[in-house]
């Protein structure tokens, strides 16, 4: 049943949430973001998913089977592989941002508390 | 020039400014100032491509072509369409030539940085200006998501580019944290609409969608329009705005609260007017309360700010809130006036933020309380800010005038008194704030001299007098632009079947909307020059007494930490999602 | 340097210079209780948003819908249009290809970035009056009155990371191979010890090759960022096991960033060359070979393997960026503050 895979997937991602709403240290919700994208991951190769599919892959189709009958047969949808492939450059890009940022502001600060590095407020 | 031939041009406005970020880093290398050059003849050149198109698109169409050649086959699309409607090419062509002001105005101001410095800045401003471009020509919802995250990713480099200031690192992980969680929200968003209907073309949507909406359809549409209002700096998800303004340079604030913040408005447009069919979600209901609390805590903090780039930064927040506003009165007053709106807003602002920024970068000041009798030192800044006041407060013939007319105009046609009211008194504090601040900048006398003050440079000059000139301009002007420019974009909001049927054909006519509009009416100007007397009162006032405690309370809510910013974030996006969902 | 004591997890205070009064940093930051408020709305926001989701995706088609009419197009024009055996790569590079010309420009920005949040300090022309502003805000935020004995010994060390040698330091051994028996090698070798690196050695021609195979073979699944991502961990393997000076070479900043950059500018003339030759951005310009064969699928072969060098190099700046910043970027310009490694 794919539904787990939709909650669970729904799961992860509210589990990250509540380290990025809850945890003051940086790195925590730097980790909670990942996780985040790890949910987003799931979802999207879920959606891809056919029950009794094959991959969506035209080279070597399994015995008995043409190319062509893959085209027009139960096969998993390479679109969305297109967006998870996007959302993982987007994480890994956005991840590399946020350290460097966070090791900046340790630096600076040294401390890795979100509370103590506020000095804009109101 | 055949129609044909002309989208396939649209991509090259895109494509131009990629390239000249990709030779900055390596043209740094030779000379410090070099990239910067570059790319503003980068820009100067998307500029002449896009108003190669402007004759035809201005003129009632939509114009669309296909990359690759991919074009619909029986109603479905897999390839990317680039559209070029008034809304969008408008937006874009403003992106471009304020591009180039903002970039001319770095190359003075800025051009003392360090060769590798300067060429990562012109970069990372190209890429954002690409990025605008591109989301604002594109009819794809996955292309407008690539394109909503290079804009991001270039904005978190440009956030904490003054690494000597802690501040910026501290504001670069506020946008990181909000930012990050808005594209999550869009991502998820566009792919829940690709499972109900299987598709990622706006024409194809709107076609799709126009049955009867289902729960993972309007689950999508809370989150799409909660994720595209934390870039716009809607409130509540306005947490990062104020912070990433206060410490990054002139230019690069002029650049998030035009362009930036533009691409924001221009996707919730895209996604309610033409993707969603009229009327059946109360999203519009949704984005009309979200924008009047924008523009009236926007207002209201902005009177309360001791730090002259913070104080502008809560008056974007509040003029976006009008914009929005007038979006979601959707009549074409209404509409026309908003895009007005969103054109003035960049230039008066960007002429706002070069000019704090100009005064940050001269005399190492920045609290508005250490500022003093500026005026005599400084007449050139002291005009330009005081131009961008008076274009904020409406005054005519500024051009802040005609888009505020309009929106009245717009609310006034859908007899929303309440709405009337609220923007008119978020424009009064508007106009308090920043007399405020140009008393205490400018006028007020200062105990002690300042310890370092430079001249002004000619790109300097030039930029804040181009910026300027477009301001009086767009306001003598207006009936003109409202007749060529506004109501033609308004026209290809609010028709959204002949959008539709535009970008899977290739072209389409827009239906002519007639606005009259009325320059000398009177009750307008009796309320503008209401406001400004009261204004004067209550920005009098505020000097002298201390903070009052409702600003307190609202200054307490804004405890400047990732966590509850983001956490209000989420309590917006909950929000949509039930309002859009339950109604 | 202080004798490490058997216990992990316990801070000693430096001896000598600061009073009782001040708690060990390990043990403030190790206790960490979230503020109460922030939990339960926490809680009840993540809650709201799993709610909210939830009730969408019971909707949504599950593993019996069919397959969506643009999904089907991809997989038929795979073979004919593009001579593509590989649906997805043909999606990637070829029919959406505009997309991932978007993404190549995203991992840009986030080099870039990262380059200049990383940077070291440049001379500058010219009054910047945020210096001023900066150091005024920067002595709030950090008002250390004078460097104790800990701050000196840690830029000390920093010092010698970068390279550099402080007085009193051995000789280097010339390669990691000759170092001798019996030195404390944790914390001074500069690789590690002779299995791992023997392994590496071993590893590291198959795990280049398959990097590059994921790239070549087009028609199977693979394609310029799995590949440019193998590439980056091929180097990190080396910079692991064999240390910096190994990789110092072909780690240099001006040299990666001119090949990045190339890919990118590469990707831009491949995109641009199909307006120029076929009238249309993005379209194939590149006579199709047959199918299964190396060079298969036009213009999307070509992009691939633009992606492979700007993604490889692209992560390797920002991978060695970070971790070979520099401790402070405005270092202590007040009198007192002896500094050996500070700035770069």
């Amino acid at each position: 049943m794919i539904l787990v895979n939709y909650l669970a997937a729904v799961a992860l991602l509210c589990i990250g949430l509540y380290a990025v709403l809850t945890k003051r240290n940086m790195i925590k919700m730097v980790m909670g973001l990942s996780l985040m994208e790890a949910a987003t991951y799931l979802f999207m190769i879920s959606l891809a998913y056919r029950a009794g599919s094959t991959a969506p892959v035209l080279l070597s189709p399994p015995p008995g089977k043409s190319a062509g009958d893959l085209v027009h047969g139960n096969v998993a949808d390479p679109v969305l592989q297109n967006f998870c492939l996007t959302a993982v450059v987007i994480g890994v890009a956005v991840t590399a941002v946020f350290l460097s940022v966070v090791v900046r502001i340790a630096q600076h600060y040294r401390t890795l508390d979100s509370d103590k590095v506020r000095k804009m407020r109101g | 020039m055949t129609e044909a031939a002309l989208t396939s041009l649209l991509p090259l406005p895109v494509a131009i400014p990629l390239a000249g970020a990709v030779t900055a880093p390596l043209l740094a290398r030779l000379s410090a100032r070099l990239p910067v050059i570059v790319s503003v003849a980068a820009l100067t050149a998307s500029a002449a491509v896009l108003l190669l198109a402007a004759p035809w698109v201005f003129g009632g169409r939509v114009i669309a072509g296909y990359l690759g050649h991919w074009t619909p086959v029986s109603g479905h699309v897999l390839g990317i369409a680039f559209a070029a409607d008034p809304f969008g090419l408008l937006l874009a062509l403003a992106t471009a030539i304020i591009g180039v002001v903002l970039l001319l105005y770095s190359l003075s101001e800025l051009g003392g940085l360090g060769p590798r410095e300067l060429g990562g800045y012109a970069c990372l401003f190209q890429l954002l200006l690409a990025a605008v471009i591109g989301a604002a020509l594109t009819a794809d919802l996955f292309n407008l998501f690539v394109w909503f995250e290079v804009a991001a990713l270039s904005s978190y480099g440009l956030a904490g580019f003054f690494l000597e200031r802690p501040m910026a690192l501290e504001a670069a992980f506020k946008i990181l944290v909000l930012t990050t969680l808005a594209s999550f929200a869009v991502f998820i968003g566009a792919g829940l609409l690709y499972a109900e209907t299987g598709a990622l073309n706006f024409a194809q949507l709107h076609d799709s969608l126009a049955r009867h909406l289902t729960t993972p359809d309007t689950v999508a549409l809370g989150l799409l329009v909660a994720g595209f209002a934390t870039k716009a700096g809607l409130v509540p998800f306005h947490g990062w705005l104020p912070d990433v303004h206060t410490t990054a340079p002139g230019p690069v604030n002029a650049l998030f609260a035009g362009p930036m913040d533009g691409l924001g408005i221009l996707a919730i447009g895209r996604i309610v007017f033409q993707v969603y069919p009229a009327g059946s979600t109360p999203v519009l209901g949704l984005l009309m309360t979200f924008g009047l609390v924008s523009a009236l805590l926007g207002a209201i903090m902005a009177l309360a700010q001791d730090d002259l780039k913070r104080l502008l930064a809560y008056d974007t927040i509040s003029q976006v809130g009008i914009i929005v506003v007038g979006l979601s009165a959707s009549n074409p007053a209404g509409v026309a006036g908003a895009t007005y709106h969103l054109v003035n807003h960049a230039l008066f602002k960007a002429l706002l933020f070069l000019a704090a920024g100009a005064i940050v970068h001269r005399t190492g000041v920045t609290k508005l309380s250490e500022m003093g009798g500026l005026a005599r030192h400084m007449p050139v800044i002291t005009a330009a800010f005081l131009l961008g006041a008076v274009s904020i407060a409406g005054l005519p013939p500024f051009n802040g005038y005609v888009s505020l007319s309009l929106i009245h105009q717009g609310l006034e046609q859908n007899h929303d008194a309440a709405a009337y009211w609220l923007t008119l008194a978020a424009q009064v504090i508007t106009i308090a704030a920043l007399g405020r601040a140009a008393w205490l900048a400018f006028f007020r006398r200062r105990a002690g001299d300042y310890e370092w003050r430079e001249q002004l440079r000619p790109g300097m000059l030039a930029g804040l007098g181009s910026l300027g000139a477009c301001c009086i301009a767009f306001g003598v002007a207006g009936p003109a632009l409202l007749r060529t420019l506004m109501a033609p974009a308004a026209a290809g909001l609010l028709q959204p079947g002949r959008y539709a049927a535009g970008v899977l054909s290739g072209s389409a006519r827009l239906v002519t909307l007639h606005i009259t509009f009325d320059y000398f009416s009177p009750a307008e100007l009796v309320s503008v020059a209401a406001s400004i007397v009261i204004a004067a009162v209550l920005g009098w006032r505020y000097l002298r007494i201390r903070e009052p405690r409702v600003i307190g309370a609202l200054r307490a809510l804004h405890t400047g930490s990732a966590n509850d910013y983001a956490a209000y974030a989420i309590a917006g996006t909950l929000v949509a999602i039930a309002v859009v969902s339950l109604a | 340097m202080r004798p490490v004591s058997g216990t992990v997890g316990q801070a000693e205070p430096v001896s000598g210079t600061v009073g009782q009064a001040e708690p060990p940093r390990v043990r403030a930051e190790a206790a960490e209780q979230e503020p109460g408020h922030r939990r339960w709305a926490g809680a009840i926001l993540a809650a709201g948003m799993a709610v909210a989701l939830a009730a969408a995706m019971i909707s949504i088609p599950r593993e019996h819908a069919a397959l969506p009419a643009v999904a089907r197009y991809a997989l038929a024009v795979a073979l004919p249009r593009w001579g593509l055996t590989e649906p997805v790569n043909e999606i990637v590079y070829g029919t959406r290809g505009f997309d991932t010309f978007g993404e190549t420009f995203l991992l840009l920005a986030a080099v870039i970035s990262v380059v200049m949040i990383t940077r070291s300090r440049e001379a500058r022309r010219g009054y910047f009056g945020e210096s001023q502003a900066g150091q005024r805000e920067q002595a709030q935020a950090d008002p250390v009155v004078e460097t104790g004995a800990t701050e000196r010994a840690a830029r000390a060390a920093e010092h010698r990371e970068q390279g550099g040698h402080a007085p009193g330091d051995p000789a280097e051994p010339d390669t990691p191979d000759a170092t001798a028996l019996g030195t404390p090698a944790p914390e001074t070798a500069d690789a590690m010890t002779v299995v791992v690196r023997t392994a590496i050695r071993i590893a590291l021609p198959v795990l280049a090759v398959a990097g590059l195979y994921l790239v070549a073979w087009g028609y199977s699944p693979g394609g310029g960022f799995p590949g440019g991502a193998v590439l980056v961990g091929v180097l990190l393997l080396v910079y692991a096991g064999f240390g910096r000076r190994r990789i110092s070479r072909i780690v240099r900043p001006a040299l990666l960033e001119s090949i990045e950059l190339a890919g990118a500018g590469a990707i831009i003339m491949t995109e641009l060359l199909g307006l120029l030759l076929r009238g249309s951005f993005s379209a194939n310009w590149l006579p199709l070979a047959a199918p299964r064969t190396i060079l298969s699928g036009g213009i999307a072969q070509l992009f691939s393997a633009s992606e492979l060098i700007e993604v490889g190099t692209g992560l390797a700046i920002a991978v060695f960026a970070l971790i070979g910043m520099g401790h402070d970027w405005a270092p202590d310009e007040r009198a007192g503050a002896d500094d050996p490694g500070g700035e770069r």
